[in-house]
């Protein structure tokens, strides 16, 4: 047991905040605030996912023949704190190399292989997901959107909600039913669908959580060719828990709710309000939630570096995850006091960025069924 | 980084649980608990067995005794570990005759194993002192905590220092092996009652299949987890100052809900002396008090992280 970072590890965070510093433009703690789904963060991802991909910190932790550098997941797990404490410049893209790249990796043709994983480790392909529909949230597996089979392509027909990230996708992850007279798990497949396909229409749903946030996909009789499918027809649930296991821990979020509370302490403290013994509690009160979360995350990737299967300790970190996000984010509002309120303030960035922690990726309702019955082995009925 | 046990500690572990199969357990803290006595058996078994000693012993250090002070805190254990394998010798540099109680300097109040004591160690400000105990020194206190408890009154000029700095080391490592004590009981009282859910059954189902009843254990274990990992943290990294509040703040936090949660799904079989909860759940709520309470280790982690004060 061992809670120090190695030597190695140590200097590429260094090297890695150095870097940060040099390659972000001096506006960019206000570009950030717009949130990864606006545009500016979109466009910005692109060049600096290239310069990360050059420097081989992009995709560092997939093995050597598929773009990476068969680097542990603390490599990537340090790359990711210190993205999302600094905003994460990445925007969608930590998408791609947390979770798409790894499913692809695992259920992926040698074709898909070589055209996708290329592109992400180059740090030059946007992508989406396509999970949620109006009547399947966390109910996922009640989804509906249809895909028949016909010739060379899949016919896809139905919608998706609540996607971000679609302004510049050029792929979406998307899971479609192939067999219509299928219930549940089975019968779901995933497509690896190119958005630029005849059918497809996009629609922006306003939001108070911040620009492009949300959208709707409607598929009119969309034609994907049946090679974009992942994996065998009708078992894209497995290829669903597998990529979940990884989303799920995989953003270290709790990175930027720990700069955001220093942030928050050092302002109370320039309000006079350092003595004051309810705000001391307050902060240590939350500075205990975004600890916990760190430790409760890094024992998932302890795990992994161990190349365990994932486990219920995914849905711990992630609930401990927004205990913290609602924590920080709670005293943002109340500690910066009204100026909080202005659009744009670090203050309001912050709780836009953290209120959708318990419903995103899955809501808590959702992680606490499987710690029950995966962890603490409660039964069903 | 690491999060798995050492092959040395793992065995470590396992003896220990071992002997602490044999000579601790909740039906034995129970007897000892109502009765408010010190369980000088299992002191001497842990003793012998060079349990006592490993925070300083060869190959061993602070991290093994904290991982054995939550091993005897789930076992029920009605001795004064903590205090005396892990705080004395990480404040003193040397085992200290036990039973080893803490105090603050500061407050008459009762104390954990004050009526058992042969040393008591006094967090006094900026320095800890050591005073050594004589017999009828402490009067026993009968308490419903399930921990033996006494008032201790000290002689004026009893007591040694043990050097400039060395308060605010005694209340670093108190915090840890506080933690480590919450996180043990935490687990039992948790155990207890998840065995409890599955086997109870109303309305013809196991009440544990009840999804009110699942997210509460489930967010219940969330928030132990952390404080397990935050106390071996803390334990690892030699309890520096913030880590060593931060395990103690987040344990004393999901007592409080560990406490309520457990009484709360066990009904009125868990408040009764004959089911183990009591043991944990009543240990739990005096823990979670002690140095303060929640309130003052979570000030404590603000005024280490960001000097507020």
């Amino acid at each position: 047991m061992n809670f120090e970072w190695s030597e190695d590890d140590a200097r590429f965070r260094e090297e890695l905040r150095a870097f940060l510093d040099a390659e972000l433009p001096p506006d960019w703690e206000e570009l950030s605030r717009h949130g990864p789904g606006s545009d500016v963060q979109a466009a910005f991802s692109r060049g600096f996912c290239a310069k990360l991909a050059r420097r081989g910190w992009l995709t560092q932790s997939w093995p050597r023949e598929y773009g990476g550098a068969d680097a542990t997941p603390w490599r990537h797990a340090i790359l990711s704190e210190e993205m999302w404490r600094r905003g994460e410049p990445r925007g969608s893209q930590y998408m791609n190399v947390n979770w798409i790249g790894p499913a692809i990796m695992k259920f992926g043709s040698e074709a898909q292989k070589r055209t996708h994983l290329g592109r992400i480790s180059k740090g030059d392909v946007l992508w989406c997901q396509g999970f949620s529909e109006p009547e399947a949230g966390s109910d996922l597996a009640a989804l509906r959107t249809q895909a028949v089979r016909s010739g060379d392509d899949y016919v896809v027909t139905g919608s998706k909600i609540w996607t971000s990230y679609v302004n510049g996708a050029e792929f979406c992850f998307l899971l479609v039913r192939t067999d219509p007279a299928s219930k549940r798990h089975k019968g779901i497949t995933v497509l690896l669908a190119p958005m630029d396909a005849k059918g497809i229409e996009v629609r922006e749903i306003p939001s108070v959580v911040g620009e492009r946030y949300f959208h709707e996909l409607f598929f009119s009789e969309a034609r994907i060719p049946a090679d974009c499918r992942l994996g065998p027809e009708g078992e894209g649930w497995d290829v669903v828990g597998y990529a979940l296991a990884y989303e799920r821990v995989g953003a270290m979020r709790y990175a930027r709710a720990a700069l955001m509370l220093d942030a928050i302490a050092a302002h109370a403290a320039a309000r006079g309000l350092a003595g004051d013994p309810a705000v001391q509690e307050k902060l240590g009160a939350a500075r205990a939630t975004v600890e916990a979360a760190r430790l409760l995350s890094y024992r998932v990737i302890d795990l992994r570096a161990r190349g365990s299967a994932p486990t219920a300790d995914t849905n711990v970190a992630r609930v401990a995850g927004t205990l913290c996000e609602n924590a920080v984010s709670d005293l943002a509002l109340e500690l910066f006091g009204p100026g909080a309120l202005e659009y744009g303030h670090p203050g309001d960035a912050y709780f836009r960025l953290a209120m959708t922690a318990g419903v995103a990726v899955g809501t808590t309702e959702i992680n606490l069924n499987l710690i029950a019955s995966r962890m603490l082995e409660l039964p069903r009925e | 980084m690491d999060f798995e046990f050492s092959d040395d500690q793992r065995a470590i572990l396992d003896a220990a649980e071992a002997l602490l199969a044999q000579h601790a357990g909740p039906a034995r803290a129970a007897e000892k608990g109502a009765a408010g006595e010190y369980d000088y058996e299992l002191h001497a078994a842990l003793a012998s067995a060079g349990f006592s000693e490993v925070a300083l012993g060869p190959g061993t250090g602070f991290l093994e005794a904290t991982l054995l002070c939550r091993a005897v805190a789930r076992a029920g254990g009605s001795v004064a570990y903590g205090a005396g394998a892990l705080v004395a010798p990480a404040v003193a540099g040397r085992a200290l005759p036990g039973p080893v109680a803490l105090a603050r300097a500061d407050d008459a109040a009762p104390i954990r194993f004050g009526a058992d004591a042969k040393t008591l160690l006094l967090d006094a400000g900026d320095e800890a002192r050591v005073v050594r105990l004589e017999p009828g020194a402490a009067a026993r206190v009968r308490t419903n905590f399930l921990w033996p408890m006494g008032r201790v009154a000290v002689a004026p000029g009893a007591s040694t220092s043990l050097g400039p700095g060395s308060g605010a080391r005694m209340r670093r490592w108190w915090r840890v092996a506080l933690a480590a004590e919450l996180v043990g009981c935490m687990e039992s009282a948790l155990a207890i009652t998840l065995d409890y859910v599955k086997r109870r059954r109303q309305f013809g189902r196991a009440i544990g299949s009840f999804q009110a009843v699942q997210h509460r254990l489930a967010l219940a274990t969330v928030m132990l987890e952390g404080s397990r990992w935050l106390t071996y943290e803390a334990a690892a990294l030699g309890a520096p100052d913030e880590s060593a509040a931060l395990a103690a703040a987040h344990a004393s936090d999901a007592a409080q809900l560990v406490f309520r949660e457990t009484h709360q799904l066990t009904g009125a079989m868990g408040y009764t002396r004959e089911h183990p909860l009591h043991v944990f759940s009543m240990r739990l709520a005096a823990l979670r008090h002690e140095m303060g309470g929640l309130a003052a280790q979570r000030r404590e982690v603000a005024r280490a992280r960001w000097a507020l004060a």
